[in-house]
């Protein structure tokens, strides 16, 4: 990579990508005469596969009710008496932005449901971890301004997030040398290492595991804490001098890939990052909560002061990182209705169930298997927004690409307010 | 809208020179008025054997943004109440929020309201995370709020000090950052010393040089303080001095007032920066130090972060600081972070014990401060919340300060070697109403520059709490009669009985646009964020806020 300048926007419009977890906003979409939208400027695998998925047409998508075609009006009273004669909901997927997490919040304590996001173990790993231990972890733009080592435990995150390195500045002068290993890595990872090794002051290693990530990463803690190892991996020896040694070292993971219970390798690392701190710098990046998952965390976090996996229950709010998992909720019939949210990514569907179930979200989502559908508008696509990136600190502004004439979830969820 | 009378209550208001009088207070579409003695009103309230005061204004509260919410998410067990879950409110305007040491924004809301609180500002909101402060402020019912933005820590500050670039472009660059994060003024924490840290730096004097970019405290002080004076921005250079919570730091604190040559500067949470080093245990107050110097600087203003024994967290941006004292966290976890070339955070659970001698002198320091400097108007009423001690125990300092008496019983059962030594047991000084209104109402709004808050002069807003005269004044300032957020009711006894959305504090200082393609360039080389999206405007502000009001304050005229 050679200096980075201001990458030029194509006419007027703005645009922050909402579909994967580092919110790139110097890219434009283009829309094509035939509606077609596609992206220019920094090509991105996941921004791209998720804008074939929309056209810029006006909407002919309509709610349902078991399957038929309705009103707005008739789809909202559906759910509302749906809602009305439900013990304990859930609510999952929570695929939205900041105002539908809003509104999500105000139907959680009115109807007393559990809130879930779709991928709530992995959401949880690394908050049950932090709840537990602690954590220190850093963001894009101190990494690109400083990290020299950077470690990806498990793998690259470029499937999720395509331009990771490129975000972090790797190869750019601002760190003239820098070293990127992964642990535990794929052939396709092994690829993108090789990929980056050809970017100037870029060095790159791939550490086979030891065992499996939970036996490697405890043998790195110990071995970065100075506590005699037998027989450690030479590589992994390696890699803690290295680490005691960096300037500022990064600890990249992705929480998705984690493993069960998970929860105990981003513990470790996140000791390791501690423990490098009594005498260099050392931060991590744990990358999870995309979908809006993240945002809708935090959106929970501050207006009821419990993260997700809690409710307003008969006795007050609780929260309950292990029981108000929403795939076990369902498997032992704890609920009596999901009402799923996924503005952003129809392959998000509800899970497999014989419950009542409502779905807000994508057009495409039409097929899923619901008493009620309701399309909404992609915050980012159809409609303006704001979501939280990855690294948790920074929130960006979503712009509409087009005007999708769909409701947004946070108008369809308080019509539902009203009536339940 | 309606107009409303308060009957016969006794009026304090500060800001208006009244000492007392009993009088009638008038107000008309959410402004008081002037009405005149028979003038028939939509609802007239009988405040007699009450005392009538503006809304609280709490100047120094972290109530929202990153630290605040990483407090409460990774401190689930403090968001309970004992062993139960918080019970889900009895009232139907409240929606369920818990009242932990760091409450939900809606509990929150709820709770300063029920203390007659009517406007609250978030003292450290850095650039980078300043709609999500705006959006957790704008979850929080009914109150009034802003924020000052952090800078002095920022890369881009430090490496244009370090450059030695022209003074007008760091102030046309504080400038544009005040204006795109809409913040009501400037803070800075640590000056220099989170970045420092970040550089493994691990300690920071005033004179000492930043490890990489070889600039210094003072500089980083007197450079901000001076730009926010020209810019005319009310509210001065708000401080979190150097060296939080060491052993000595009276030094730092008195260097820093120094390195401000005269400048306006408002210095932050003094308590935990007027520590000395005398004693068996090294560790004493230097509370009078303090008190003599900002007596003697009538440029200084404080706030004092007085510490209140029990769980608390600490939530701040001195990463630095928090990464030292992280030893002491109870319980034992810590989170901190660095964050976007703009600053960090640290946040410590916290236990304070009136049986630890350092837990106790630090609630001495804090009571003898607030008692030994002279001038109210130059200190406002914090506990740092929730550093010091959650919003919700002002009540219990109102009463310490207030009777000596039960000052002392207090005292007396803290370490015992600080209740026998403190000077704390020899000041006989009792703050009167009139003392406690400027500090809570009156003295914050002239220091934010808040002409229409804090007072109950004719066109003010009618933000008004209405208390029962009680000798136990803990019992009087917990529970207001009556509070009013522009005209409308919104708590009666203890009671949430409307919740508004609040309006958006901010300042909107004057700069040469030039300045822009220098901090395009940079951001396109330094940082994550397109410029385009950096800045915040009116309307996407008003969204962050849920639809609240946009409350911009005047900047002063500044001779150049």
């Amino acid at each position: 990579m050679t200096e980075t300048s201001v990458i030029p926007r194509a006419g007027a419009t703005r645009w922050t990508c909402p579909f994967c977890l580092l919110l790139c906003d110097t890219s434009t979409v283009q829309v094509d005469a035939s509606g077609a939208l596609t992206l220019s400027g920094t090509g991105c695998a996941c921004a791209s596969r998720a804008l074939a998925r929309f056209s810029a047409e006006p909407s002919t998508a309509s709610p349902q009710v078991d399957g038929k075609d309705c009103t707005l009006d008739e789809a909202v009273a559906a759910a509302a008496k749906l809602l009305a004669a439900s013990r304990q909901p859930l609510l999952g997927g929570l695929g939205t932005d900041v105002s539908g997490a809003r509104a999500l919040y105000r139907l959680a304590c009115k109807t007393g449901a559990i809130s879930d996001a779709a991928e709530g173990t992995a959401l949880m790993a690394t908050l049950r971890a932090s709840q537990d231990r602690g954590a220190f972890f850093t963001t894009l733009a101190e990494v690109r301004t400083r990290a020299d080592v950077i470690v990806c435990v498990g793998g690259t995150p470029v499937e999720q997030a395509p331009n990771f390195f490129e975000r972090c500045g790797v190869g750019e002068a601002l760190v003239a040398k820098r070293h990127v290993a992964v642990i535990g890595g794929s052939a396709a990872d092994d690829a993108v290492l090789a990929g980056l090794a050809t970017r100037p002051g870029v060095t790159v290693e791939s550490i086979p595991l030891q065992g499996d990530l939970f036996a490697t990463v405890a043998t790195l803690s110990a071995l970065v804490s100075g506590r005699a190892v037998r027989e450690a991996p030479a590589a992994l020896k390696a890699l803690a001098t290295r680490l005691q040694q960096a300037r500022y070292a990064v600890f990249v993971g992705e929480t998705r890939k984690l493993p069960a219970q998970g929860a105990l390798i981003v513990e470790s690392m996140n000791r390791t990052v501690g423990t490098l701190n009594m005498s260099t710098r050392a931060a991590a990046m744990w990358l999870g909560g995309g979908n809006g998952a993240g945002t809708v965390n935090q959106v929970f976090g501050w207006m009821s002061g419990l993260p997700l996996r809690s409710r307003a229950g008969p006795l007050g709010l609780e929260h309950e990182p292990m029981c108000f998992d929403a795939k076990r909720l369902l498997s032992d019939q704890a609920v009596d209705s999901l009402l799923w949210v996924s503005s952003f990514d129809p392959d998000v569907a509800p899970p497999e169930t014989a419950l009542p179930t409502i779905v807000l979200g994508h057009p495409d989502l039409a097929s899923a298997r619901a008493s009620v559908f309701i399309p909404v508008s992609t915050p980012g696509i159809g409609s303006s927004g704001h979501l939280f990136r990855a690294d948790g600190s920074v929130v960006l502004p979503l712009y509409a690409v087009y005007e999708d004439t769909l409701p947004t979830l946070a108008s369809v969820v308080d019509r539902i307010l009203e009536k339940v | 809208m309606s107009s409303l009378r308060l009957r016969g209550g006794r009026v304090i208001d500060p800001t208006n020179g009244s000492s007392a009088d009993v009088r009638d207070v008038g107000v008309r579409d959410g402004r008081i008025v002037a009405l005149a003695p028979q003038e028939p009103v939509d609802e007239e309230v009988d405040a007699s054997g009450c005392v009538v005061m503006a809304g609280g204004i709490d100047m120094h509260t972290h109530i929202g943004g990153g630290k605040v919410n990483l407090s409460r998410l990774l401190l689930p067990e403090m968001q309970r109440n004992g062993a139960n879950p918080y019970a889900l409110p009895d009232n139907l305007l409240e929606l369920a929020s818990c009242n932990g040491c760091t409450p939900g924004t809606l509990a929150t809301g709820y709770r300063y309201v029920e203390m007659g609180y009517t406007a609250a500002f978030e003292p450290a909101m850095m650039p980078s995370n300043a709609r999500h402060t705006h959006m957790e402020m704008g979850d929080i019912p009914v109150l009034d709020h802003g924020a000052y933005v952090m800078l002095g820590n920022d890369e881009l500050f430090l490496q244009m000090l370090a450059e030695k670039q022209d003074f007008e472009r760091i102030r046309d660059y504080m400038a544009w950052t005040i204006r795109a994060s809409k913040a009501m003024g400037v803070k800075v924490v640590n000056p220099a010393g989170i970045s420092a840290f970040k550089f493994n730096q691990r300690k920071l004097d005033v004179d000492e040089n930043h490890v990489h970019w070889q600039v210094t405290p003072r500089q980083v002080v007197h450079t901000l303080a001076r730009a926010l004076r020209e810019l005319g921005v009310p509210h001065p250079l708000h401080i979190h001095g150097s060296n939080l919570g060491v052993a000595g730091n009276i030094q730092s604190t008195l260097d820093t007032i120094d390195a401000l040559e005269g400048l306006p500067a408002h210095l932050t949470h003094v308590q935990f920066h007027a520590y000395g080093t005398e004693g068996a245990k090294k560790f004493s107050s230097a509370a009078l130090q303090l008190a003599e110097a900002v007596n003697a600087n009538p440029n200084i203003s404080i706030d004092v972060g007085q510490i209140m024994f029990g769980q608390t967290v600490t939530a701040s941006g001195d990463s630095m600081r928090q990464h030292a004292q992280s030893g002491l966290a109870s319980p034992r976890k810590w989170v901190g972070a660095d964050i976007e070339c703009d600053a960090g955070c640290g946040v410590v659970p916290f236990r304070y014990r009136e049986q630890s001698y350092v837990n106790a002198l630090q609630w001495a320091i804090g009571l003898e401060i607030f008692l030994l400097v002279k001038d109210p108007w130059r200190v406002a009423l914090t506990t740092d919340h929730p550093n010091g001690g959650p919003f919700t125990s002002y009540p219990h300092l109102i009463r310490l300060l207030m009777d000596k008496s039960f000052r002392n019983e207090q005292l007396a059962q803290i370490h015992p070697d600080v209740a026998a030594n403190s000077a704390l047991g020899s000041i006989t000084r009792e703050l009167s109403l009139h003392e406690i209104a400027i500090m809570t109402r009156a003295g914050p709004a002239r220091l934010l520059g808040l002409t229409d808050r804090g007072h109950l002069g004719v066109g003010a807003a009618a933000d008004i709490a209405v208390y029962r005269e009680n000798a136990d004044r803990e019992a009087m300032f917990s529970t207001p009669e009556h509070v009013y957020k522009d005209g409308t009711l919104v708590a009666r006894a203890g009671r949430v009985m409307a919740v508004p959305t609040g309006g958006t504090h901010f300042v909107e200082p004057e700069y040469d646009r030039g300045i822009e393609t220098y901090l395009r360039k940079h951001m396109a080389s330094h940082g994550s964020v397109n410029f385009d999206s950096a800045a915040i405007s009116h309307d996407e502000l008003c969204s962050c806020c849920n639809g609240g009001r946009l409350l911009p304050a005047a900047c002063f005229e500044t001779t150049p």
